[in-house]
């Protein structure tokens, strides 16, 4: 049974290699990343989980001023939740490549898919985390259910785009350049306090507002934050610029990407 | 089919862009096995790599109209995290296979067993390589990349990966790349030498490997232009014996000599023609001669030389190869015998073997012998009765050396040494490797030399009483008593 070669295949047909080969890398990472000990597969989102919770039970603790009518617990899970999304995203991506060139030899396994499957588990696993956590503190009700769940949806699509583009752009830079390794652990932290996590834009002096607006990301936390809390939030963010700024970003990546799949040697 | 049509490849570096492959085009059919030859760094893996599509040509193109493997028994596909059979699955879901049957003829092939649920992190070099083989028979592909499988797994395991490629995927296309001339003359029908980035086919395996053998630098088999650069960082002898094992087996020219060797010799077994046993020892006599001190070869060089009857030229390589470190238990019974079947007993003659003592008492070997005549006698060529005497009979260098000093060509050596030389021309048969022998002469004997030192000495030194008189000068024989007493009475 010889393996069939396809001269001309369908774009059908390319979908399905695309799905089997995401699926493949998808599993293969989760399999390495959490293996079966302990409890395997759950710490996927048990990860993120802790995480919120802990951010969540210290911010409750020191009482941090945010400057809105929010309750601290939810806005503690919808600021922190999507840190995690957009951070891990950069931090799995950067050095991707360099642990897994040799997968190359796999012909229908391209660059873009290792960073993709990452990518993947990423999301899933920050995703959940979200989901369940929000289930259990609306059920136990320390926060209500979000009034419009699309708009809750919809940002959190925004910032896992832009943490997606972002990721795969400094992933394919990182793999010739060590650089960006070093510097992304910096900006990243830099970049944490001014993500909208621990402020809501609208408690900001105007000037100060207008600044913080172009950081892209204040916009997914703050759609977000209105789709949870409604107009309690007074949300401040604006699709007609993130959603450019997000495909620019992306087309970046890819050009990155494609500049680095015509050069990459695997050992 | 695949074709590759002007292919080249370019890679930067900090010392600007190196051009590996320039230009390269063929095409391959099923059925066609096209064998590779060229030399370290040549640029055969490359061109695998680009015929696999794991990397990209910087400009040409490579075609595939049939599936194509990665580089077969390649290991660095694992994700060494994960259990074999996690691997198994992997490589089923990434070419929509079936796991459970792809399972079974892993585990069967492999004989990895319970190693199987294991990590591959966890495996030894043999066990990674059987599963990586394994893996890679698991996909049915059209065409086959092998790259230097010939490493691979002992005997037993080699011989199924053979009957697996070559018996049961006959009909496939292979490209294969192997620093065993053997192995790809036996299993391919079309053979290219890669060099200077360029490839150029042979109908004929002999005119291919005639190819090869030029571009690594031997050019006859009697002459090789040898290369002993490596000799100025060299220490002294013991580092040089060390030294020589490793830097041969890294050296194109010396692997490719002795897989020559290895080859005429089996053929040899079968054959029992004497013609074959001499082919055999001419290989290795030449790969000697470009590492005279690499003491694995001297044993088997041995071998050879007994097989056709010479006993005592048997006994020289035997002794030498002790005395360059080979284990005694290796050496020891087949010394015995030689000795034997020359009616000795080797009780009156016992083997010496290596120890790590000061120059003058390490025990000597043939190519010691002849470096120390070349000094002392002017003449490095000696005949293998005197040798084999003096191998028997001396414990250490010191004590060749006294012995040869002894004897009347010493005095007209020394009387020609202290009349600076005279004009005498050296013996014409040791013109050929005269600057290889002094390079070694310099890193045994002038040990203290620093590079410029040794430099200006090279100069200097062109005759063997030019080499006798400086070491007079330089006092280097300090530590050499016999030796310096048996000098002593001669002056007087």
């Amino acid at each position: 049974m010889a393996l069939p070669v396809n001269e001309n295949p369908s774009l059908l047909d390319s979908l399905r290699v695309q799905r089997r080969v995401l699926g493949a890398l998808f599993l293969r990472e989760a399999m390495t990343r959490y293996g079966r000990h302990n409890i395997g597969f759950l710490w996927l989102f048990v990860e993120p989980m802790i995480f919120t919770l802990g951010v969540t039970a210290l911010w409750t603790a020191s009482k941090t001023i945010h400057g809105s009518g929010v309750p601290i617990v939810a806005f503690a899970l919808t600021g922190y939740s999507s840190v995690l999304l957009w951070r891990n995203m950069p931090g799995r991506c950067i050095g991707a490549l360099l642990s897994n060139v040799s997968l190359l030899y796999h012909r229908n396994i391209k660059v873009l898919d290792i960073f993709v499957a990452r990518l993947m588990l990423e999301f899933g696993g920050a995703t959940i985390s979200f989901f369940v956590l929000s289930l259990v503190f609306i059920s136990i009700g320390w926060v209500d259910p979000p009034e419009d769940i699309l708009e809750v949806a919809g940002g959190w699509m925004v910032i896992a785009w832009f943490g997606s583009a972002l990721a795969i752009w400094l992933g394919a830079m990182s793999h010739e350049n060590e650089l960006v390794d070093k510097i992304w652990h910096p900006f990243s932290y830099l970049l944490f306090p001014l993500s909208g996590a621990a402020f809501m834009v609208d408690a900001l002096p105007k000037a100060a507002q207008n600044v913080i607006l172009y950081i892209p990301i204040v916009h997914g936390v703050e759609m977000v934050r209105e789709g949870y809390f409604g107009a309690r939030a007074r949300a401040h963010f604006d699709l007609s610029y993130v959603l450019p700024f997000c495909l620019v970003l992306s087309a970046l990546a890819l050009i990155e990407v494609r500049k680095l799949a015509a050069r990459v040697v695997p050992e | 089919m695949i074709r590759l049509d002007r292919v080249k490849k370019v890679y930067p570096t900090r010392f600007g862009d190196r051009t590996v492959l320039d230009g390269i085009s063929f095409d391959l059919s099923k059925g066609e096995r096209l064998g590779i030859l060229g030399r370290n760094g040549a640029g055969k893996s490359t061109m695998v790599r680009l015929i696999s599509g794991a990397e990209r040509p910087t400009s040409g193109t490579v075609e595939r109209h049939m599936s194509v493997s990665w580089p077969l028994a390649f290991g660095g596909a694992f994700q060494a995290f994960l259990t074999g059979r996690d691997n198994v699955r992997f490589i089923s879901r990434v070419y929509s296979q079936d796991f459970q049957r792809n399972l079974a003829f892993v585990e069967e092939f492999s004989e990895l067993g319970q190693y199987l649920g294991e990590p591959v992190r966890t495996y030894s070099s043999g066990m990674r390589a059987r599963l990586a083989f394994a893996l890679s028979m698991i996909i049915e592909f059209d065409c086959f990349l092998i790259d230097e499988i010939a490493a691979v797994g002992d005997a037993r395991f080699h011989d199924r990966c053979n009957f697996e490629l070559f018996e049961k995927r006959s009909d496939r296309a292979m490209v294969i790349i192997s620093h065993d001339p053997g192995y790809i003359r036996d299993f391919c029908n079309r053979w290219a030498v890669l060099d200077k980035g360029c490839l150029t086919e042979f109908d004929d395996f002999d005119v291919a490997y005639g190819t090869y053998k030029e571009a690594i630098g031997i050019t006859d088999k009697t002459l090789v232009a040898a290369d002993s650069s490596f000799l100025d960082s060299v220490r002294n002898r013991l580092h040089l014996l060390e030294y020589s094992y490793r830097k041969a087996g890294v050296d194109d020219r010396f692997t490719a000599l002795v897989n020559e060797a290895e080859f005429a010799r089996s053929k040899a077994e079968w054959t029992r023609a004497p013609v074959d046993w001499k082919a055999a020892e001419d290989s290795y006599v030449t790969a000697l001669s470009i590492y005279p001190f690499e003491r694995s070869y001297w044993l088997v060089l041995g071998h050879t030389i007994k097989e056709q009857g010479d006993l005592a030229g048997a006994e020289i390589c035997y002794r030498t190869a002790a005395a360059f470190g080979q284990p005694v238990q290796d050496v020891a019974i087949h010394l015995e015998f030689v000795v034997e079947q020359q009616g000795l007993d080797l009780r009156d003659y016992p083997l010496r073997a290596f120890s790590k003592v000061p120059l003058p008492q390490q025990a000597p070997g043939k190519p010691d012998i002849e470096l120390l005549s070349y000094i002392f006698w002017g003449s490095s060529s000696i005949d293998d009765a005197e040798c084999l005497n003096l191998l028997r009979r001396k414990d250490s260098l010191d004590q060749v050396a006294e012995a040869m000093v002894r004897d009347e060509r010493f005095v007209l050596q020394y009387a020609k040494a202290i009349s600076h030389g005279g004009q005498e021309e050296e013996h014409p048969e040791d013109q050929g490797n005269s600057d290889q022998r002094l390079d070694y002469i310099l890193a045994l004997f002038f040990t203290g030399l620093n590079g410029p030192e040794r430099e200006s000495a090279r100069d200097k030194l062109g005759r063997s009483t030019d080499i006798l008189r400086k070491i007079f000068d330089l006092d280097l024989l300090t530590d050499w008593n016999l030796t310096k007493a048996a000098i002593d009475g001669v002056r007087e």
